[in-house]
């Protein structure tokens, strides 16, 4: 066949240029150690590089929310503690006010000592979290939740939970309503409380009824650390599935690391072996694109 | 006889020079553009009888021919067009490929960067600083919306112009074809010789005016008449016409390719009439990849807005205000067609996101009460007989003036609707966290009876309760008692059992089951005793710890809201995908007609390009033969003398 000398420079030019393209590519693959550069490179794999790195950024945000629903619960957790521990003196009290022996004057001592555990139950109920907010008013987390009165605290908060997304299917409510914890059942604390610290101060009170509100005491006493215990328990059980959720969330995100560096890092092993592979084509056509381009009739005439 | 010797000698010394220049200006022009390698005709000069036979009267050169062959160039040609139009197509995509290659420069980024920041305040929904961090970040949504939006506007303003540009070189190449018809005609009429340069000069135009647009050459006579297009005349002998770019009559920010004929009105080509080439690439891009790309990323932007909008309107801002819009509300885009001849202005809206798609419709009237939508992307006709009309999830209606028949409307619901999203809200208070209702059992409640899943929808919103509802449970009975004496209850069992009990009418308790009453709707689980009651009290005033709304806000993130399937990102990744997937399709298709087109030209070249080593060799020739002529007359010459020097 004959060619044009117009052909034997151009055929030459166009390899050349396409293996200094791929040689570039290369390189640029190389630098940034990514295999896919622009979405044309693996439009599949670009996508779902997409989508696995939205998966993974929520991920990383339920971890976020259980770091916080944690800090709630704990601080929840510990409150309520102080409230057990305060209930279980409370009680030895009552039951050392029972005392047939006592003068009037001990029984003032002992209603000073319940007006005071009221006081500290109402200020633990007023508790605060990490962030200013009441634990315990439900959604009015900005009002304090009770007020002493004189017949024992009334509450103004809400009945409200505040649910937190801990994983993808899992919402957790990571506050206590006062009611809930302190009034729970029709049982108020602070009012069986109250009504006995009144009943201690008053010189009238017969040993008669004054028996009889403590028996009574004694039981909502009873009944209410019953029911803090068991709220303390669901707080705990929520704090142990934070924490296999924790686990899970890094299983998880170690998965989408993976599955993002399969789909988008550069095997550095065969690019560099690439590279070589087309720099010696490269040095090759560019020898032979010099020698051919030398060879010509006109140097022997 | 020696005169005839000398004579023969002085044809054949004419022979080689005229060999010797013909390779000289080979040489000359072994790399200009378009030139055909010329060789000589040379012939035996018609010979004489001398009586015993016929004696040769030496050699003539009878023409300097180009070597061509019409069919190769023709190969060439085609797949120029091709081969143009799909590395025009190919490098506009690229820009598209390259701003989505940057992984922190698409949407991506923001929407996750949106949606943390709605997680974040869920976990502190009356924290200021959490209500502005989402502020800021659903303002960078928008913002990152606007600008994708506002690149891929900047390419079709490129596009137009270089349709434009295109057509104008066009137009150039037609005229000087029509101009070189005329003049190599005239040339050959005289001298009855081709004017090859002139000649070669008019084939490089064909091969130029190939790689803009499609072209189709007819030879008639020593004329060259080019077609384009589907036959449409460019130039006819020496008469030339012209192509030019106006504004389409539905939408004035595009440019369109007409035809202009002979002075004439424009005829706007269909998308099917600008085919090859620049032109044709341009074209293409703009209507296969340009536009449906603005529009996806338009459908995301409504879906964001509507379904992001109802959310917010389901919920209480932190002063215990109803929500209101997020986003201010995208209106779909329509145009008056140019030419229609009624004042029709016509209004859309969004009617249900979900339904969306993000093709284009065309409107026409036909009279009376026919009113026929063609959706673009499957030429699906969908006729009415009133207006307003939805199609799609889009209302449609008249907001001034009437219609003629034949009058035409384009439609372009999500086209817009990217450079359109933005935040209404103007204060962090706005932001809807709260749900407006709160449900709660009476502290005195022995059984474990209890409400979850606590939803409202926009009828309750319209209405809401004035004052709590309690449910009272009569073990008695099995009833739940207390609902609204003036609503129906739907109740759903958790195995989906639905059964509805008119106003008034008794509810049984179903553990498990979901209530359905006045627009609000909940779950009754566990075993409540009798006499237990549960409240749904509306919320009222701040409540800076209720994150209800926020938390369902946070939820649609994964929910399926882009077409009633997809979730925005992965709405998203599909662009990605399909911008990918037809940027290598295009790199592939484009190198392999590249390919052909190389071949196709080495083949033309190897037919008429030059060897230099062939022109080397051709200079050899004929200087021999030029010095062998010299002594034919150098003996012709010395045998005169001899004769001469006789005595």
């Amino acid at each position: 066949m004959r060619i044009s000398t117009n052909t034997i420079y151009q055929t030459g030019i166009n390899k050349i240029s396409s293996l200094q393209s791929d040689q570039y590519k290369l390189q640029q693959q190389v630098s940034s150690g990514k295999r896919i550069l622009t979405p044309a490179d693996d439009p599949v794999g670009a996508a779902r590089a997409l989508t696995i790195s939205q998966a993974q950024s929520i991920n990383s945000q339920y971890a976020d929310n259980r770091a916080m629903a944690s800090f709630n619960l704990n601080s929840i957790e510990s409150t309520l503690t102080s409230v057990t521990d305060l209930m279980v003196s409370a009680k030895s009290t009552l039951v050392s006010a029972g005392n047939a022996v006592l003068s009037s004057e001990e029984k003032n001592y002992i209603s000073t000592q319940l007006s005071n555990d009221l006081q500290e139950l109402i200020g633990l109920a007023n508790t605060k979290d990490g962030n200013g907010n009441y634990l315990f008013g439900g959604f009015k987390n900005t009002t304090q939740p009770y007020t002493a009165t004189t017949t024992g605290a009334t509450y103004n908060g809400d009945s409200g939970q505040m649910d937190m997304q801990v994983s993808d299917t899992r919402r957790m409510s990571t506050t206590e309503n006062g009611p809930d914890v302190f009034q729970a059942k029709g049982n108020d604390v602070f009012a069986t409380l109250s009504n006995i610290v009144d009943l201690l101060a008053n010189p009238a009170t017969t040993t008669a009824a004054l028996n009889t509100a403590l028996a009574s005491a004694n039981t909502s006493l009873d009944k209410g650390l019953d029911n803090v215990l068991t709220v303390r328990a669901a707080t705990g059980s929520k704090l142990k599935e934070i924490d296999s959720l924790d686990n899970n969330g890094d299983d998880r995100n170690l998965q989408y690391k993976a599955e993002l560096s399969d789909i988008q890092d550069l095997d550095y092993a065969q690019a560099l072996s690439d590279i070589t592979k087309q720099k010696t084509i490269l040095e090759a056509a560019q020898q032979s694109y010099v020698q051919l381009s030398g060879l010509t009739l006109f140097k022997y005439i | 006889m020696g005169s005839d010797i000398l004579n023969i000698g002085k044809s054949a010394l004419n022979a080689a020079q005229i060999g010797i220049s013909v390779t000289g200006n080979n040489i000359a022009n072994a790399s200009s553009a378009g030139y055909n390698r010329q060789v000589i005709s040379q012939s035996a000069a018609p010979s004489q009888n001398v009586g015993f036979g016929y004696l040769g009267k030496g050699a003539q050169v009878t023409s300097i021919e180009r070597v061509y062959s019409a069919l190769l160039a023709k190969q060439v040609n085609v797949s120029q067009a091709r081969s143009t139009e799909l590395t025009t197509y190919s490098s506009q995509i690229s820009s598209i490929n390259n701003m989505l290659a940057d992984s922190s420069a698409g949407l991506s980024p923001a929407l996750q960067d949106f949606f943390d920041s709605i997680q974040d305040l869920t976990n502190n929904p009356g924290s200021a600083s959490s209500r502005q961090a989402m502020l800021s970040s659903s303002e960078a949504l928008a913002s990152r919306f606007q600008s994708l939006n506002s690149r891929l506007t900047e390419m079709q303003n490129s596009v137009n112009s270089q349709l434009n540009s295109s057509t104008s070189l066009v137009n150039s190449y037609a005229q000087q074809i029509a101009s070189l018809n005329d003049s190599i005609t005239k040339a050959i009429g005289s001298t009855g010789n081709p004017p090859n340069d002139l000649m070669d000069q008019r084939d490089l135009l064909v091969s130029k005016m190939s790689s803009q647009i499609k072209t189709t050459i007819v030879q008639s006579g020593d004329s060259y008449n080019v077609f384009v297009g589907n036959g449409l005349p460019l130039v006819v002998d020496k008469e030339s016409y012209s192509l030019s770019v106006v504004n389409s009559p539905t939408d004035s920010t595009r440019l369109e390719v007409a035809y202009s004929g002979k002075g004439g009105t424009p005829i706007i080509l269909g998308e099917n009439s600008v085919t090859g080439g620049v032109l044709g690439g341009l074209i293409q891009f703009r209507n296969n990849s340009l536009d449906t790309t603005k529009n996806q990323l338009g459908q995301i932007a409504v879906s964001l807005t509507e379904t992001f909008n109802a959310q917010q309107k389901l919920g209480l801002d932190l002063n215990g205000n109803a929500g209101v819009n997020y986003f201010n509300t995208i209106t779909p885009t329509i145009r008056s067609n140019g030419n229609n001849t009624g004042n029709a202005v016509l209004a859309g809206s969004f009617t249900d996101a979900s339904a969306v798609t993000t093709s284009d419709y065309s409107l026409t009237y036909n009279g009376g009460t026919n009113y026929s939508v063609k959706r673009l992307s499957d030429g699906t006709t969908t006729n009415f007989t009133s207006m307003p009309i939805t199609i799609d999830g889009v209302s449609i209606s008249v907001s001034s003036g009437t219609m003629n028949s034949g009058d035409n409307f384009l439609i372009q619901p999500t086209a817009d609707a990217a450079r359109q999203i933005s935040v209404a809200l103007t204060g962090t208070d706005q932001i809807a966290a709260a749900s407006p209702l709160i449900a709660a059992k009476n502290s005195s409640n022995t059984g474990s009876g209890a409400i979850s899943n606590l939803t409202v929808n926009s009828a309750y919103m319209a209405s809401p309760f004035s004052s709590a509802l309690t449910l009272t449970y009569n073990s008695g009975t099995g009833n739940l008692n207390g609902f609204p004496a003036t609503e129906p209850v739907t109740v759903k069992t958790s195995s989906g059992a639905t059964t509805t009990y008119a106003a008034g009418a008794a509810v049984p308790f179903t553990a498990g089951a979901t209530y359905t009453v006045a627009g609000v709707s909940f779950t009754m689980g566990g075993t409540p005793s009798n006499g237990d009651s549960f409240t749904l009290t509306p919320s009222t005033g701040s409540s800076a710890g209720n994150n209800t709304n926020a938390l369902l806000l946070a939820k649609l993130q994964t929910a399926g809201t882009v077409s009633g399937n997809k979730s925005y990102e992965a709405a998203f990744a599909q662009i990605v995908s399909a911008v990918g997937n037809k940027t290598s399709e295009l790199q592939v298709t484009g190198a392999a007609e590249t390919t052909l087109l190389e071949q196709a030209k080495a083949e033309m070249e190897s037919n008429s390009g030059v060897n230099l080593d062939e022109e080397a060799a051709n200079l050899l020739r004929y200087q021999q033969s030029y010095q062998a002529a010299a002594k034919v007359m150098q003996i012709a010459s010395q045998m005169f003398d001899t004769l001469i020097n006789i005595r």
